[in-house]
């Protein structure tokens, strides 16, 4: 496990709630740039993601995260109007059409964020249309599609094809439980992942090539 | 006795000794093939779900097709009509919610928030009827009225109707094809029902750490609602195993401590409770349980039929053989996506490895959908039947 130097990172990485909001008011207070205060937060967050790959964490530690870091980012909010964040590019996201499970990908667009991502979350029971115009208006080089019903996997395939016809060369990421090589190879995507710290691994590799 | 009777003896017979982890004559089929019974019979998905006439011929259309041991179960488990007469919000079905061929959908919210804990506590059914009821269900939504009075009612009454229409179908199947059913009623690890269906996995999180005496409290009190549901809903049958799908204990939904602190302990009671009145549970471990399963393995022996997933066959059995029956494993996938030899080669291996010393039933890993392809489950069974000999 690696050890944070920086206070407010380490208290995000051990998930204390209460100290990671008395940092953020301090810091506020003493007149630290609330962008730096998201950074360091995302250093702590990037932590936790290491921890469940390495499996010291769990999920019930991700959910807790994303609860601290949602109450985080509630209280600097206000502090960040007008100020302009730097992303290191932009990801769309959603649950394929004719499928409403979204536990998994709630975390990987946690973890995502954390690691310093704009991701445009479409939700649920998603239209191919739907994510074809998000990718449009976003210029993404990354889609993620999550779908856990198997019987949505052929509506899967679809949705691929229609984002193929953009011509961009978007990267598609597939994910969920009973995603593997064969589905992959199925619905045309170009990577599956199936669990939330490979789907970063894969984010990260995709973003340095691009 | 009939030729059908004795079928049916037949059958049920190997299913029996396999799940006392005996040899029967040969490996007995039991697929949990769902909703692909429907897509198979020419159904739509909304006409099963709705129609218990047409749920119960897409199975029977099944059985005509494919020879099988043991029917899992009819493709629908649920009747969707009686859930929309009392305006349930926790299900979207097929037909109007939902595209008419889209398979149903549970909607996972907090239905029972954080403050509910100590009322639902001190008396979990006066709970259940004032505030569970009326905030789930539009019909119940001013207990005491003329409306939510005339709800309980319909409730009740297409519950006896569901079930006595089950049993029928269930005699017919006997009857008319010799097949007997592979459950006998529905269970529930304490740690689902209040993660699951009450505070759904935010909440179920997020109190282990805010709350963990209220969880621990709370699962106390399911535990005797959860062994009481499993019996209620068998009808007083022990020969068939209660269903079980277990969700939050797999891999890697909780850390080691929380797993044995919050999901073991609660759902060890039911099981080891339900079988001492001779009820055995089908241990549906959806997901991979593969760190748990030296835990799993100190139920006492034959109460379980432990029902592979995603969990390390090869550990399952080395940690379970001899102890508990065993049954899954074929991949949902190979059976969508793959060809027929390839279903027949994944079984043979699978045979030769894990089921030459009996205790051993032959199913998919998941659910079945309609994603799977009809010439791989004749492969399935073609290949069962052919290695699956004693």
């Amino acid at each position: 496990m690696a050890k944070l130097s920086d206070q407010l990172a380490s208290a995000m990485a051990e998930l204390e709630d209460d100290r990671v909001l008395n940092l953020i008011k301090e810091r506020l207070q003493a007149g630290t740039s609330p962008l730096e205060i998201v950074r360091s937060l995302q250093e702590g967050m990037t932590e936790v993601g290491s921890r469940f790959e390495t499996g010291e964490y769990f999920l019930s530690e991700l959910v807790l995260c994303g609860q601290v870091m949602k109450d985080a980012m509630a209280e600097l909010e206000p502090h960040l109007a007008g100020e302009n964040q730097e992303y290191r590019g932009n990801i769309v996201i959603g649950t394929v059409r004719g499928d409403v499970h979204d536990l998994g990908k709630n975390i990987v667009v946690m973890l995502l964020k954390g690691a310093g991502y704009n991701v445009i979350d479409l939700g649920v029971d998603v239209p191919a249309e739907k994510f074809v115009q998000a990718i449009k208006e976003s210029n993404a080089p990354m889609v993620g599609m999550s779908v856990l019903l198997t019987g949505c996997q052929d509506g899967m395939k679809n949705t691929i094809e229609a984002v193929r016809e953009i011509g961009n060369k978007v990267t598609v990421v597939i994910g969920g439980n009973y995603v593997d090589e064969t589905v992959r190879n199925y619905v045309g995507a170009d990577y599956f992942a199936t669990n939330a710290s490979e789907a970063v691994k894969i984010a990260e590799k995709i973003f340095t090539t691009k | 006795m009939s030729d059908k009777e004795k079928i049916y003896q037949e059958n049920l017979n190997r299913y029996v000794t396999a799940m006392n982890v005996g040899k029967p004559d040969r490996v007995p089929i039991r697929l949990q093939l769902s909703e692909f019974m429907a897509k198979h019979a020419g159904f739509t998905l909304q006409e099963i779900y709705y129609d218990m006439n047409k749920n119960f011929a897409a199975a029977s259309k099944v059985l005509t097709d494919f020879e099988m041991d043991v029917l899992f179960c009819p493709p629908s488990v649920w009747w969707a009509t009686p859930h929309d007469a009392v305006g349930a919000k926790y299900y979207k079905f097929s037909g109007w919610e939902l595209e008419e061929n889209r398979q149903f959908q549970y909607v996972e919210e907090e239905y029972m928030l954080a403050e509910d804990y100590d009322k639902f506590i001190a008396d979990p059914t006066k709970w259940i009827l004032n505030v569970y009821l009326p905030r789930l269900h539009s019909e119940f939504a001013e207990p005491g009225s003329y409306r939510a009075n005339i709800a309980l009612i319909k409730g009740a009454a297409a519950t006896v109707m569901f079930n006595g229409a089950n049993q029928q179908a269930g005699a017919m199947w006997a009857k008319e094809f010799g097949v007997p059913l592979g459950i006998g009623g529905f269970g529930k690890a304490p740690f689902d029902t209040l993660g699951d269906t009450l505070r759904g996995l935010h909440g179920i999180m997020m109190d282990l750490h805010k709350r963990p005496d209220k969880v621990l409290a709370a699962l106390d009190v399911l535990i005797g609602h959860n062994i009481f549901f499993a019996l209620a809903t068998a009808g007083g049958d022990t020969t068939l195993p209660t269903f079980m799908p277990l969700h939050r204990g797999s891999y890697p939904f909780l850390n080691r401590k929380q797993w044995d602190n919050f999901y073991w302990p609660s759902l060890k009671a039911v099981i080891e409770a339900l079988w001492a009145q001779g009820k055995r549970t089908l241990f549906y471990a959806e997901g991979n349980w593969t760190p748990y399963l030296e835990s799993i393995a100190e139920l006492p022996e034959k109460s379980i039929v432990f029902h592979v997933d995603q969990t390390d066959m090869a550990k399952a059995k080395e940690i379970m053989g001899g102890k508990f029956c065993l049954s899954g494993n074929v991949p949902n996938t190979l059976m969508a996506y793959g060809k027929p030899e390839e279903v027949k080669e994944y079984v043979k291996r699978l045979l030769d490895q894990y089921a030459r010393d009996g205790g051993f039933i032959m199913d998919l890993a998941g659910v079945a959908q309609t994603d799977l392809k009809a010439e791989n489950v004749e492969a399935l069974i073609e290949a069962t039947r052919q290695y699956g000999v004693y």
